[in-house]
């Protein structure tokens, strides 16, 4: 067995940490900080040639691992490859930067890269500008995942409109021939409520109050989004956090007015719509009306 | 017949122009179904050339609201004579009529877009005179935009074309697109129609309030909102609307919100 001697570079911050190998990519990282002080063609090879790896000195892998699944190395070498599927290349790479943004888990980013490569390969919506593909790629993945982003999520981190995406997903939805489930009030509560630093019992109550409100049909036509920031509201404000409809519309992508207009949709009925196990900071009758 | 009453107030007007006369290639249609049909305005009998102008129209058939304005461009109509003393010169007689009638045009339009017509109206710009068919409704005129009408609207339109001069000819009208608006007159359960008619269904409540129902047996397309409200576009003919409102009708029955 070979072990590696230490190399003569460590990292500028860390001179003391001892660099970690990454061996996919022959990066040498320092665990204090993540800094990758030396990739595998800037290996020294005056260190000690018994404790070189051959394979290092590679700057494409060859084993196993570094496939991906369709057959197409992983990790891209300097040399140009695959022409013909550039673009789905360049493609990956801003689906992995997107999802990278709003640190989505390799499962969803994935699942978004098969239905690109589906998509790019059906050719029906050839002429459509391929980040705008990608984009409504990610937006369904997120849904067929059960952990929905709305439209405006995946605008903040996607050059597209959110015009373009909802064209974009449409027609990928009739081009792929699948469907996506409808969004609930309850998919977003998790992630606004944190957001906003609320503590788990607000954002229990306004998961109950934005379903009470639905089954309880107080709020006809209105989108789930809003729903669900007017329920954080009135939560939020029966609470000892409160809120104010500019923060919680900053966070859910919904104008204030749009959050006031459904929280007086709710309000009356304010009383039936809390938990029963709510501990009041303010009582409903206290909670503001607008 | 009011056809005829307009062809001849054109051909009047036009008789000093040396513009030719527009050709009717196509035939004319046959008097469509029953159109509540107004008395025709009358027309003014226009006396000879440098034309008096638009005199009275009469615009008694406009809702009540309207009469005040009505006054206003009637006397904008007599006082345009003295008035084409005040227009530029170099105007000759025919053009005088023009914008004479372009202020009468203003002021229709005016009327008609003031009056915040319902979203489920779409009002297309009226011509000066295209007969507008009074429902007997409280709210107002609410324009039935009859495919005979519609014609007669193109019609004028050439006929506003051949007058500043272009070579017009009016040849295969052909109605491209009917749209229509209707109300089932109750609440309507989206989530419930979008999971049963999922292939023909596009409901995003974050795109669009509506349902977007394809139907593919009249190639229809239906908005369906949740007040129960629904409007179906992309038909060709009248009978189209009407088959897929009968499809529709027992599918949103079924989808009634309790």
């Amino acid at each position: 067995l070979r072990s590696l001697t230490l190399p003569r570079v460590t990292c500028p911050n860390h001179p003391d940490a001892i660099l970690v190998e990454d061996y996919r990519a022959g990066d040498m990282i320092c665990p204090e900080c993540g800094l990758v002080v030396g990739t595998g063609s800037w290996y020294r090879i005056d260190s000690n040639v018994k404790g070189t790896h051959p394979s290092t000195f590679l700057l494409q892998g060859t084993g196993a691992a570094s496939f991906d699944e369709f057959g197409n190395s992983k990790y891209q070498n300097r040399r140009t490859m695959s022409s013909s599927d550039r673009a789905m290349l360049h493609a990956f790479k801003e689906i992995s930067n997107m999802a990278d943004r709003i640190n989505l888990p390799r499962n969803i980013v994935d699942r978004t890269n098969n239905l690109f490569k589906q998509v790019y390969e059906q050719k029906s919506l050839k002429g459509r500008a391929n980040d705008a593909i990608a984009s409504a790629c990610l937006y369904i993945a997120c849904r067929q995942e059960g952990v929905p982003r709305t439209f405006k999520e995946i605008c903040a981190v996607s050059r597209i409109s959110k015009k373009e995406i909802g064209r974009c997903f449409k027609l990928i939805l009739k081009a792929l021939e699948t469907s996506v489930d409808l969004i609930t009030t309850g998919d977003f509560m998790s992630r606004f409520c944190s957001n906003l630093g609320l503590p788990k019992q607000v954002q229990m109550a306004a998961t109950f109050i934005a379903r009470k409100a639905v089954e309880l049909d107080l709020v006809p036509g209105r989108s789930p989004i809003s729903v669900a920031a007017a329920a954080i509201y009135m939560a939020s404000q029966a609470s000892a956090e409160k809120k104010t409809q500019k923060e919680i519309g900053d966070i859910a992508g919904v104008a204030d007015v749009t959050i006031r207009q459904s929280y007086r949709l709710i309000y009356p009925r304010a009383a039936e719509l809390f938990p029963p196990d709510f501990k009041f900071d303010t009582p409903v009758d206290k909670l503001p009306q607008l | 017949m009011d056809d005829l009453a307009l062809e001849r107030y054109f051909d009047d007007s036009i008789a000093n122009d040396s513009s030719c006369p527009l050709e009717e290639e196509l035939a004319h249609q046959a008097a469509p179904q029953q159109v509540p049909s107004p008395s025709p305005p009358q027309l003014p009998e226009t006396s000879g050339p440098g034309g008096k102008v638009r005199d009275v129209l009469d615009f008694s058939f406009l809702p009540d609201e309207l009469n005040p304005q009505d006054d206003r461009s009637s006397k904008t109509a007599a006082a345009a004579e003295s008035q084409a003393a005040a227009l530029d010169v170099s105007h000759d007689s025919g053009i005088v009529q023009d914008s004479s009638a372009a202020n009468l045009q203003q002021d229709v339009l005016s009327l008609g877009l003031g009056r915040g017509a319902s979203p489920f109206c779409p009002m297309t710009p009226m011509t000066p005179m295209t007969p507008m068919t009074p429902v007997t409704e409280k709210s107002g005129i609410i324009p039935q935009l009859h495919e005979e009408q519609s014609r007669l609207a193109a019609r004028k339109y050439a006929r506003v074309v051949q007058k500043l001069g272009f070579p017009a000819r009016f040849l295969d009208f052909k109605v491209q697109n009917m749209v229509a608006s209707c109300d089932v007159c109750f609440p309507i359960r989206l989530e419930g129609l979008v999971l049963t008619h999922q292939q023909f269904s596009s409901y995003e409540p974050e795109l669009f309030p509506g349902l977007i129902y394809r139907m593919v047996k009249p190639r229809i397309v239906l908005l369906i909102f949740v007040s129960g409200k629904v409007v179906l576009t992309g038909a060709k003919e009248r009978a189209e609307i009407y088959e897929a409102f009968e499809n529709i009708y027992p599918i949103l029955k079924g989808f009634r919100k309790q």
